[in-house]
């Protein structure tokens, strides 16, 4: 029996072990930490649960729902969402809202933003290359000072003026055109199948214990398998030769060197470490590749406060410049099961920053210090209410796109590619800001490539969730596979968790048929031919019979159409004029109609695109 | 049409009709639209009712701006607009094919 070592027990390495026990492989995986899950799991200090940041859990892949209830079955939960924006001493809704914002702004602030959004609407700038000009366009310079810049900033730590504008265009861009009438017909919880998914607006998924449990059950279920995890080992070396890893090796919390064999490996280590682990190591090009590549660093401050609510939403973007923190979680808002104490509030203080900056190396203590000194500056509560507080530091928990990164990664892909029992996964693995179920994905495609099939990891990104959905496609021999299953969307009050609902069945005709048919074209040439055709040989019809039939005078009302048809009497020559002069007014006729009837619908179509872009353009900062 | 649109198309269909049931459209349109002209005339009266309308008689036998010829030019209407319109249908059906192939 094939055997696969498995680096990292994050979501991606856990589910890549998870399928190939599926498909009847052995597999071990072999974690650094105490603990599994990744940058997804749940740390749990004093009975208090909380995430790195928070993790929603919503896919427009079926197979990934399918997947997490597979795993979690009742204990995953379908939660309200409700996250704000907090900027100078007010609280805004999020998706910002126009009268709540411009009301919240007050009256001189609101006409200066509605000047700078004329000016925006009327002078756009010509160049849109960064993300400031982009936003800018759009929102007008105010806004995007006030809702977009700081966050974005203390997200990334660069300047919004050297963040490209791609990535907030590709969301947008994304939207196709038949996405778009989909959403606006059929609700935007279904996929081109018809399948219903959860919509990441006003719900998602959770589980009761934070995400972390997901993943300690996932490894339960793996460990009932006989596939091991194994704790506490940093892989540090990778020996490889002809093509081929031969074995890695990991070194305990204790310093032994431990040895781990297997026919394939699969490696969720960031790209950097992988290539450096390398022995012997690869060509000095490639070196230097991986030394490029940047990550930022992430670090929340957890103060337990003496209080039972503090507020309502599951997590505030701050936006009020002065302050170091860039969001607060409310885990108790995410599952009440976060806190051993109803009556105590956990908050969670998000710092984005470089391992260099120097808050990094802070101590704890000056690290609660601070944020229980910026959370009493925003107004949230009294220093005083704060009973016990903790750091969690996470190292490269977000993969940097700089302007080089996509060269780098192309020198690396290049050279992974020469080996033919290795495949790296995940985000850190592929270097790209995915969530939990692209990680997730790649480890699946990667476990399913291992007994033969051919699916290209490096095509599961971002854009994913639009295009492909329930689909995978293998990239070079397109074979199609359709993956079915349903979600749902069951939707629980605020602060009730609630169960999940057994999956519905999808109509067999899918919404993408439904829209095929309904906004299929008219031919306006046919439909002119057709019409044509049939007013000429009328009016030729209606002038014959009068002849025929004959009489005194004969058609003196039919000949009043020669006002319209130049030369039209009712003689055997004006029936052939009218033939054609007919003709060619139905043709016309024909023609218009088609050609209305499509414009009409073309127009109807990009109306629902462009308040689906105008939504979309209002939930930005879900994706920065 | 540029390229941009074209990968902007909702939907890359051409519509088929139904010659049927456009048939059976038309023959609504028509019966019902004659049977209402007519009856209109009639409730509005006048020394000379339906003077014009009355020329269809020219071509439908028996019909007539009366109550009766009502009925009667609900029949025409819906024979003659069934025809038209099963016609278009068959047409417009037939060049679609032979554009498509
Ligand atoms: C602040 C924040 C918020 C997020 N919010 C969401 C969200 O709302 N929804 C969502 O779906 N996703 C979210 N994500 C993304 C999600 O956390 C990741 O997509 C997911 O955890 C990636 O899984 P992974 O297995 O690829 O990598 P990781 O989670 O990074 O796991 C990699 C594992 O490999 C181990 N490892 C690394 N090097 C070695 C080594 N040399 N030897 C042995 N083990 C090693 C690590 O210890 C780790 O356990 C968020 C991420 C962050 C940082």
């Amino acid at each position: 029996m094939l055997e696969v070592s498995i680096i990292g027990a994050g979501p991606a390495g856990l589910t890549a072990a998870y399928e190939l026990s599926k498909l009847g492989l052995k597999s071990t995986v072999i974690e650094a930490d105490h603990q599994v899950g990744g940058l997804s799991r749940t740390v749990n200090y004093r009975g208090y649960r909380f995430d790195i940041g928070g993790h929603r859990f919503f896919s427009k892949v079926p197979l990934i729902n399918e997947l997490w209830q597979e795993i979690l079955g009742e204990d995953f939960l379908v939660r309200p969402r409700l996250s704000r924006i907090h900027y100078d001493g007010h609280f805004f809704d999020y998706p910002l809202k126009a009268f709540n914002a411009l009301a919240g702004l007050g009256p001189v602030e609101a006409f200066l933003v509605g000047l700078s959004y004329t000016k925006a609407k009327l002078f756009p700038s010509e160049e849109e290359t960064t993300f400031e000009q982009w936003v800018s366009n759009r929102f007008g310079h105010r806004l995007y000072r006030i809702f977009f810049k700081t966050y974005t900033e203390k997200v990334w730590g660069i300047p919004c003026t050297e963040i490209s504008a791609d990535w907030a265009a590709q969301r947008i861009k994304n939207l196709s055109l038949s996405e778009a009438i989909r959403n606006a017909l059929f609700g935007s919880g279904r996929t081109k199948n018809g399948q219903i998914i959860t919509t990441l607006i006003d719900n998602f998924y959770y589980p009761r214990l934070g995400p972390g449990m997901m993943w300690e059950r996932c490894k339960e279920l793996l460990a009932a398998r006989g596939h091991e995890t194994i704790h506490e080992t940093r892989v540090e070396k990778i020996r490889h030769r002809h093509g081929r890893v031969e074995c890695i090796y990991g070194k305990t919390f204790s310093g032994e060197l431990v040895e781990f064999g297997g026919d394939h490996f699969l490696s969720t280590m960031p790209l950097r470490e992988l290539i450096q682990a390398l022995d012997p190591a690869p060509p000095e090009e490639v070196l230097q590749a991986a030394k490029n590549l940047r990550y930022r660093d992430y670090l929340t401050v957890v103060l337990i406060v003496r209080r039972e609510t503090v507020f309502p939403d599951n997590w505030i973007y701050i936006h009020t410049p002065g302050v170091k923190m860039g969001r607060i979680q409310n885990y108790k808002n995410w599952s009440p099961e976060m806190v051993p104490d109803p009556t105590r509030t956990s908050l969670g203080l998000e710092y984005f920053l470089w391992d260099k900056d120097e808050e990094w190396n802070w101590s704890n203590d000056r690290l609660i210090e601070l944020g229980i000194r910026e959370c009493a500056q925003i107004g949230l509560i009294d220093p005083t209410e704060i009973e016990d507080g903790t750091v969690v530091r996470m190292k490269k928990a977000y993969p940097v796109y700089d302007q080089k990164y996509y060269e780098n990664l192309a020198i690396l892909r290049q050279y992974l590619e020469t080996f033919s029992n290795l495949q790296t996964i995940g985000r850190n693995g592929l270097h790209r800001y995915n969530n939990q179920d692209h990680s997730m994905l790649t480890g699946i495609y990667a476990a399913r490539n291992i007994v033969g099939e051919k699916y290209d990891v490096w095509s599961v990104n971002t854009e994913m969730e639009y295009h492909e959905e329930s689909r995978v496609e293998k990239t070079e021999t397109s074979k199609k596979k359709v993956f079915s299953k349903v979600g749902d969307t069951t939707l629980g009050d605020r602060q009730v968790p609630t169960r999940i609902v057994p999956a519905t069945t999808a109509s067999h005709i899918s919404p993408d048929e439904i829209i095929e048919a309904v906004f299929a074209k008219l031919d306006p040439l046919a439909l002119g031919t057709a019409v044509g055709i049939v007013s000429g040989l009328s009016l030729f019809l209606a002038t014959i019979i009068l002849l025929l039939k004959g009489g005194f005078v004969v058609g003196p009302n039919l000949s009043l159409l020669r006002h319209y048809f130049l030369g039209f009497r009712v003689t055997w020559s004006g029936a052939f004029i009218g033939l054609v002069e007919a003709g060619i007014g139905g043709f016309i006729l024909g023609y218009l109609i088609a050609w209305l009837r499509n414009w009409g619908m073309r127009a109807y179509a990009f109306l629902l695109k462009k308040r689906a872009e105008a939504e979309a353009q209002r939930r930005l900062l879900d994706d920065v | 049409m540029t390229k941009h649109d074209e990968s902007e198309e909702v939907s890359r269909a051409i519509v088929k009709i139904q010659a049927g049931v456009l048939a059976f459209v038309c023959a609504m349109i028509g019966g019902i639209g004659l049977f209402v002209m007519t009856a209109w005339l009639l409730i509005k009266g006048g020394p000379k009712v339906g003077q014009h309308l009355q020329l269809l008689g020219q071509y439908f036998p028996g019909y007539s701006v009366t109550w009766k010829g009502s009925l009667i030019g609900f029949f025409y209407g819906a024979i003659v607009g069934g025809i038209i319109g099963w016609i278009i249908g068959k047409i417009y059906n037939g060049i679609v094919g032979i554009r498509q192939h």
